[in-house]
């Protein structure tokens, strides 16, 4: 360390501020990039990467989730991945990583931690909300699928109208799996939110002619058959007990 | 005589004259013997006027003579006309007002020669009233102004009392009549207004309280009766004594007061109304009440309506009675449609045929009753009975009047009768996509196992069809029919090539009928496991066609296939006729004596249904060719089968009969599937042509465009749309998810 000049010594610092790693990885790495601080965001990233390829996955998240104190099956988690247009789910690769963290401005993990603070607040914001909400259909199916297997589409759902209240989040997850049981489509997934969002739980505004995916309609129908809706009221035994 | 000899008369002198004339003329009207006019009194008359009139001023006494003219008139009138009305009543008046219209018309015509050169050259010149008209208007202000009141009202009751079956003196009405039309003076106004229009109130009144108890007492048909009556009597009023001006008035008069009012009331009548009418099937007086009812506005509407209803309750109460009796033996043959369903199609024409001829006759081919007669079958018609649509029962129906000993024995003008209604019918099934299934699968059996048994039906039928539902819509079935034609050829080029080439006869007949793929229904092709003798002739054959052509690939479907097979039978050798799967069955038994049904599974390399079926009709069933162990009625994994030596039967030739599979399901499922592709076709070419479309019209267009073949269902079309979505054929607009845009 004190072989290191002032300027060296201040950089070896900050690195060790933004990875946390210990001051003789730090000054390693720096010296490996020639004294770049850039060269730190790699270093973070390799801390979390995944030994045999290259992109941090479910090991290397739980590791960042300890890091920044949160639970990796927190929605923040979501928000964060929408940040760095993460493609699939439980996984960064190096340029989502480093561009994500980039242009939300982290260089510490002082920073990584206030900033999921904001980022959780971002949920509050309708039409950031709605983005989260279209991204994560993309970034929950399995590569390669055009439609989200219902079990994932359930997960997401609750953890998505948590956040959102929608009343009819549970019957219409039990509707899911008692007539459906298929995985669920783009369209049927985005207009989830508008039917959640425009038609009243009672649904007193529903339009049966309007175009609402058959999946819904059905939902509408299970639910007026089931007496869940009975004259424009929800009795809803599940927010009773 | 020249102007200057001429004396001046004077006026008192001329008038004087002429008074005279004047009274002569009255004297001869009020019937007073006086000698007739002269020649030579009218002229020195019209000479007197003459004179006076071309005198010079101030002797011109023209406008002292057309005064004259009229008072002349005017003391008439008063002094002797009126009284004589006056102090008469009701008919006597209406007489006497007749006979002082036609002397004054008399007297007009007469006083206006005497002073005829006045209308030449004074009236001309002035432009005043003509002396004719100047006459008759002294008649009106004077004694019609007076009397008109009077005279109304006692036409009016004579009409009244003629309406309740009294003899009047039509003349007289008739005379008295056209002075109110003559008064007028080539204008209508004092016929309408002082006249027709309280003939009119009068009798909407009168017709109002005589449909007030008809409506009480009497029944439909009576009511009926008595409305045609009177408006063929009011009809005939106007003809004899009003002015044919009033007839559609008046006739709109009583429409209104006897059918318009109690439309709905006559109707509905409980025991005699349209429905019992319909019920006890009164054709007369439902042609009366189409008469009727045509004539007032939007009456036909009730009527048809009625006639729908009682048509589509007709219809489901057929349907009704099928059901029960399809539930009644659906224990024992469940889904196979029987005789009962039958006779249901055959009810379902003779009803159409029924109704039809009252749409013709009793409501005169009617476009309202049409339409009613195609929307009660339409209702009923898609009801389909004991599970099956009717669809399928037409399909059924149509097989069983073109197969070889159908059910239904019929002459060849009584078929093609017969295909031409259920065509008819056909129209009213909205699933015609399901029908063509059925009837292809069906035409499929009849061509195949050569059951068709008059190849003139069966084209004729199809041109029916095609006429109905378009080309489209038979090109399958007829190129089905053309197949078997190709075929036969085919085959006896085959036979041909056999008889040429002795080395590769194969030492059995073989029969291979080739068909186009995409003309028939599809059908399973299981790799059977031939027998050795019969891969044989699969080989022959195809070495001949390989002959023929070189690019086509042919599939066998060995389960379409029959053989006839020798059994060498203990007591005798007998002829089988069975299936090829039944045949290959049979043939395992020459190189084994006791098989067990693992054995005969593996060997044929069937599925298990297809082993069972044929077991079953081998060992189980009338013939049994088989001994199976154990020896129950149902086939079991376990069971070992043997060959029967010891059976024998009356016959020398029997036919095993394989039941066959159950096509039902498979035939909806295909249509169902040929359905997704229709829609998806259709909403694509529809947001081909549009780019971008609401929810709502691309739903109906494409409804539209179906509606010949299907009626799809909404919920069909949303899944289709969102399917077309998930392939990126159309997307949602990013603002309005109502609408859809179509992605090129």
């Amino acid at each position: 360390m004190n072989k290191l000049g002032r300027g060296h010594r201040d950089k070896v610092q900050q690195f060790i501020t933004i990875t946390g790693s210990s001051e003789k990885v730090a000054s390693q790495a720096l010296k490996a990039s020639d004294w770049h601080l850039e060269g730190a965001l790699d270093i973070f990233y390799t801390k979390f990467q995944n030994p045999y390829v290259d992109m941090i996955l479910a090991d290397g998240i739980t590791l960042l989730c300890n890091d920044l104190q949160v639970d990796p099956q927190d929605i923040v988690m979501l928000v964060l991945s929408w940040h760095m247009k993460a493609a699939t789910m439980c996984e960064f690769s190096k340029q989502e990583f480093i561009g994500g963290l980039q242009a939300l401005g982290i260089d510490s993990l002082e920073k990584f931690r206030d900033r999921m603070q904001f980022m959780r607040s971002e949920l509050k914001d309708e039409q950031k909300f709605r983005e989260i909400y279209n991204f994560a259909f993309g970034w929950a199916k399995e590569k390669g699928q055009k439609s989200l297997a219902l079990d994932t589409a359930i997960g997401m759902w609750q953890l998505l109208f948590a956040e959102k209240q929608w009343p009819l989040v549970d019957h219409w997850c039990q509707f899911l799996q008692a007539r459906h049981n298929k995985a669920i489509s783009r369209d049927t997934w985005s207009q989830l939110l508008e039917f959640a969002r425009m038609v009243d739980p009672t649904l007193s505004n529903y339009d049966a002619e309007g175009a609402w995916p058959y999946l819904i309609d059905e939902f509408v129908e299970y639910l007026n058959e089931n007496g869940i809706i009975q004259k424009g009221q929800l009795n809803d035994w599940s927010q009773k007990c | 005589m020249t102007m200057n000899e001429r004396k001046t008369i004077d006026l008192d002198q001329g008038w004087e004259f002429m008074q005279k004339g004047i009274t002569k003329l009255k004297n001869i009207l009020e019937g007073q013997p006086e000698p007739q006019f002269s020649s030579e009194d009218y002229m020195m008359l019209y000479t007197t006027i003459y004179n006076m009139c071309t005198q010079k001023p101030p002797h011109d006494y023209s406008q002292q003579l057309y005064d004259k003219y009229r008072e002349s008139f005017e003391e008439y009138i008063t002094s002797t006309v009126l009284p004589s009305l006056r102090e008469k009543h009701d008919e006597f008046m209406l007489r006497e007002l007749v006979k002082r219209w036609s002397n004054h018309k008399v007297m007009v015509r007469w006083l206006s020669r005497f002073f005829h050169y006045l209308d030449r050259y004074f009236i001309a010149r002035r432009s005043l009233p003509a002396l004719n008209e100047v006459g008759l208007t002294c008649f009106r202000d004077l004694v019609y102004v007076e009397l008109n009141g009077k005279v109304r009202d006692a036409v009016i009751s004579l009409i009244d009392q003629e309406r309740e079956g009294e003899q009047i003196d039509r003349a007289l009405l008739k005379n008295v009549l056209d002075i109110f039309v003559e008064i007028g003076m080539g204008q209508m106004d004092h016929y309408e207004n002082d006249f027709e229009a309280a003939m009119l109130a009068d009798t909407a009144a009168y017709y109002s309280r005589k449909a007030s108890n008809w409506i009480l007492e009497d029944s439909c048909p009576d009511y009926m009766l008595k409305a045609e009556e009177c408006l063929k009597r009011e009809k005939d009023r106007v003809s004899h004594y009003l002015h044919s001006s009033s007839e559609p008035k008046l006739l709109e008069k009583v429409q209104h007061e006897l059918l318009s009012v109690y439309a709905t009331q006559l109707l509905e009548k409980e025991h005699s109304g349209c429905h019992a009418l319909l019920r006890d099937d009164k054709v007369e007086d439902l042609s009366r009440m189409y008469r009727l009812f045509s004539k007032i506005p939007r009456g036909l509407e009730p009527v048809s309506s009625i006639f729908k209803q009682h048509v589509t309750a007709e219809g489901t109460a057929l349907v009704k009675q099928a059901e029960d009796a399809a539930s009644n033996k659906k224990a024992d043959k469940k889904d196979v449609i029987g005789l009962q369903e039958q006779v249901f199609v055959r009810k379902v024409i003779e009803l159409h045929d029924k109704y039809l001829a009252y749409v013709n006759d009793c409501f005169m081919n009617h476009t309202l009753f049409h339409k009613a007669l195609k929307e009660a079958f339409e209702i009923f018609c898609n009801k389909g009975v004991g599970g099956s649509s009717s669809a399928e029962l037409l399909a059924t129906f149509c097989d069983n009047i073109l197969k070889k000993g159908g059910s239904e024995k019929l002459s060849d003008e009584a078929i093609e009768e017969t295909l031409e209604k259920v065509v008819k019918l056909l129209a009213y099934i909205s699933d015609k996509d399901l029908f063509a299934e059925f009837y292809r699968k069906k035409l499929a059996r009849r061509l195949l196992f050569d059951k068709s048994a008059n190849d003139e039906h069966e084209r004729s039928i199809l041109t029916k069809l095609k006429q109905q539902c378009g080309g489209q819509f038979t090109s399958k079935m007829e190129g089905m029919v053309t197949d078997l034609t190709l075929a036969r050829e085919n085959q006896t080029k085959f036979e041909e090539y056999l008889n040429n080439n002795p080395n590769v006869n194969p030492g059995i007949d073989l029969t291979v009928t080739v068909l186009t793929t995409g003309f028939w229904p599809s059908y399973k092709s299981f790799d059977l496991n031939l027998p050795a003798e019969m891969v044989k002739c699969v080989e022959v054959f195809r070495d001949f066609y390989q002959t023929k052509t070189k690019h086509r690939k042919l599939t066998w479907i060995y389960s379409l296939g029959t053989s006839n097979i020798n059994g060498k039978f203990e007591p005798k050798t007998m002829e089988l006729v069975v299936t090829t799967y039944q045949a290959s069955a049979l043939l395992l038994f020459n190189a084994s004596d006791r098989l067990s049904y693992q054995e005969i599974m593996n060997q044929l390399n069937l599925t298990d249904d297809d082993v069972v079926r044929l077991l079953h009709s081998l060992s189980c069933a009338k013939y049994k060719i088989l001994t199976k162990e154990p020896n129950t009625k149902t086939i079991s994994p376990t069971d070992h089968f043997e060959f029967n030596a010891k059976f024998t039967d009356k016959m020398r030739r029997i036919k095993i009969p394989l039941p066959p599979v159950d096509e039902k399901k498979k035939v909806i499922e295909d249509v169902d599937k040929d359905r997704r592709y229709a829609i998806d076709a259709s909403i694509v070419r529809i947001m081909k042509s549009r780019k971008v479309l609401g929810h709502q019209q691309l739903v109906m267009e494409c409804v539209e465009q179906l509606g010949r073949m299907f009626k799809p269902d909404f919920k069909a079309i949303k899944k289709r749309i969102e399917d077309l979505i998930t392939r990126d054929y159309l997307e949602r607009d990013k603002d309005n998810p109502n609408l859809f845009r179509y992605l090129a």
